[in-house]
């Protein structure tokens, strides 16, 4: 008994002092961090078996001059089955052409998927875009546009999400 | 004297940040934490974590008799409240996930102000509704303000984009999944403590048999709405968690399929103990979603375990009865003495 309540005592001082230990620099990052910003180009295809996509991504800093040497995770998740269906991130290679990277995701099923780009340096960002992963009817393979109103809730009939 | 204890707050302070920078520099350079595999193991974690505190929430409830489908409204409720404190307040992380937590437990409470009279069903099907309302009115929901990188804040079906606190705090992945682990520990051992006490027996009563409870002395509408409260601050202190996370989050997230879950991952585990749903959480999305051993099939034979332990193990692996056969053993075990076991027999009431 004494065990157990020294243990919830001793979690709970663990778990303020890492929240704490975030609050005095939350300003002053954020402004910096903010203007840090790239630009980011998402344009995905998919095709084969899974489906596969192929998403091409162009980063640019704030003065439109491409930007180079970044480490890019290329995640995907299901918004109407949030925390199951997570697919497991690649990471996006560097094309050759400047601020060009691109990386192929394994989904589970057609539907819509929210693509994260994480972005790991030089500088930190996160960027998602909800995208509608259609069956490209017989064609080999076809564009992943952004994925619309109706294409986002679940309804009864499967709109949101398709096998 | 104040002199004294600022100083010496100063220092506990310096310390604080120095054993945090040095537990961030072990967690940051712990080996394969930036590889893809790394990022997914870390990423899974995260999201059992989060949906442990979800299934606690639904714990909750079925502990006092009630099984509600509506836990994803507080969820989706505390997700944007935290998000709205951090993203469009500047308010920091912990203040953020408590204002979060504090709104899911009051609406949760309003909720359950006119429906905990209802019968099981009645109360099930309502608590569907209203986290079908809450979803529709995420949905309509449109309050943005400008922000250094266009608007930020709820855009209705677009969902709401950029709670970007961890980046601009430089917070990697790994040290919010310690954080999260951290806190969803303190969730557990604070129910663990609670089932020992009066409250917990008094829980435990009232979703036996409220009547009974009720002759014992015990408030039964009372500690009812305390418990909605309480789940419903679980869930949103969930909820909280998942949209620092994810950064963004959307209406479709809260679908009534996520709550489904969480009352599943509750059953499947067990209601002997708030361990029980972490059990189940561990069993589907840790078993059956990331080991990818049967795709496709995840879903039905998720389905089918629930429907087969709600026939043969009405409730779950973790049950009152296995509870206390193996709290006894592990006392015979720190006593050092073998004595036999006392074995309840299990109850087949559903819960």
């Amino acid at each position: 008994m004494r065990f157990e309540r020294h243990l919830l005592v001793a979690l709970s001082v663990l778990t303020m002092a890492m929240i704490s230990s975030k609050w005095p620099n939350a300003h002053a990052q954020s402004a910096s961090s903010q203007s840090a910003r790239p630009r980011l180009e998402l344009q995905c295809q998919s095709f084969g078996k899974g489906p596969m996509l192929e998403c091409l991504i162009e980063l640019a800093n704030r003065d439109g001059t491409p930007l180079d040497g970044a480490q890019i995770m290329l995640s995907a998740l299901m918004p109407s089955m949030p925390m199951a269906h997570t697919i497991k991130p690649v990471k996006a290679a560097a094309t050759g052409k400047p601020g060009q990277y691109k990386g192929t995701l394994e989904l589970e099923m057609l539907g819509a998927w929210a693509v994260d780009v994480d972005i790991n340096g030089p500088v930190r960002d996160k960027r998602s875009r909800t995208l509608m992963v259609s069956d490209c009817e017989g064609k080999p393979r076809c564009a992943a546009s952004l994925a619309q109103a109706t294409d986002r809730v679940p309804t009864p009939t499967g709109a949101g999400h398709r096998h | 004297m104040s002199d004294r204890i600022h100083s010496a707050s100063a220092a506990a302070s310096g310390v604080n940040g120095t054993l945090a920078q040095a537990m961030r520099d072990a967690l940051c350079h712990l080996p394969g934490v930036g590889s893809a595999a790394g990022v997914h193991a870390v990423g899974l974690a995260s999201d059992m974590a989060i949906m442990s505190l979800l299934a606690l929430s639904a714990y909750l409830m079925l502990l006092v008799g009630r099984v509600s489908f509506g836990q994803q409204a507080f969820f989706g409720l505390g997700a944007y409240a935290s998000g709205v404190m951090s993203a469009m307040f500047h308010a920091p992380l912990g203040l953020a996930l408590a204002a979060g937590a504090a709104f899911g437990a009051l609406c949760s409470w309003l909720i359950a102000l006119p429906t905990l009279r209802l019968s099981g069903l009645h109360y099930a099907v309502a608590t569907l509704a209203f986290g079908e309302m809450a979803r529709v009115g995420l949905s309509a929901w449109h309050w943005q303000i400008p922000g250094e990188d266009g608007p930020v804040g709820p855009a209705g079906i677009d969902g709401f984009r950029d709670i970007r606190w961890l980046l601009e705090n430089n917070v990697a992945p790994i040290e919010y999944l310690v954080l999260t682990l951290l806190v969803l520990l303190f969730v557990l051992g604070l129910l663990m403590q609670t089932e020992r006490l009066r409250l917990g027996v008094g829980l435990r009563m009232i979703g036996q048999d409220d009547t009974l409870a009720a002759a014992q002395g015990i408030a039964v509408e009372r500690v009812r709405l305390f418990a909605a409260a309480i789940s419903g601050g679980l869930a949103a202190l969930g909820g909280g968690l998942y949209a620092h996370r994810t950064t963004y989050i959307e209406p479709a997230v809260f679908d009534p399929m996520l709550g489904v879950h969480a009352v599943g991952y509750a059953l499947l585990g067990g209601l002997g103990t708030a361990f029980g749903p972490l059990l189940g959480v561990a069993l589907d999305l840790g078993l059956l979603d990331a080991s990818r051993l049967l795709p496709g099939w995840r879903m039905v034979i998720f389905g089918g375990l629930v429907a087969l332990f709600l026939r043969w193990r009405p409730r779950g692996l973790l049950d009152e009865a296995l509870v206390h056969r193996l709290a006894s053993h592990w006392r015979h075990l720190r006593s050092g003495r073998r004595t036999p076991s006392v074995s309840l027999p299990a109850t087949r009431r559903t819960p």
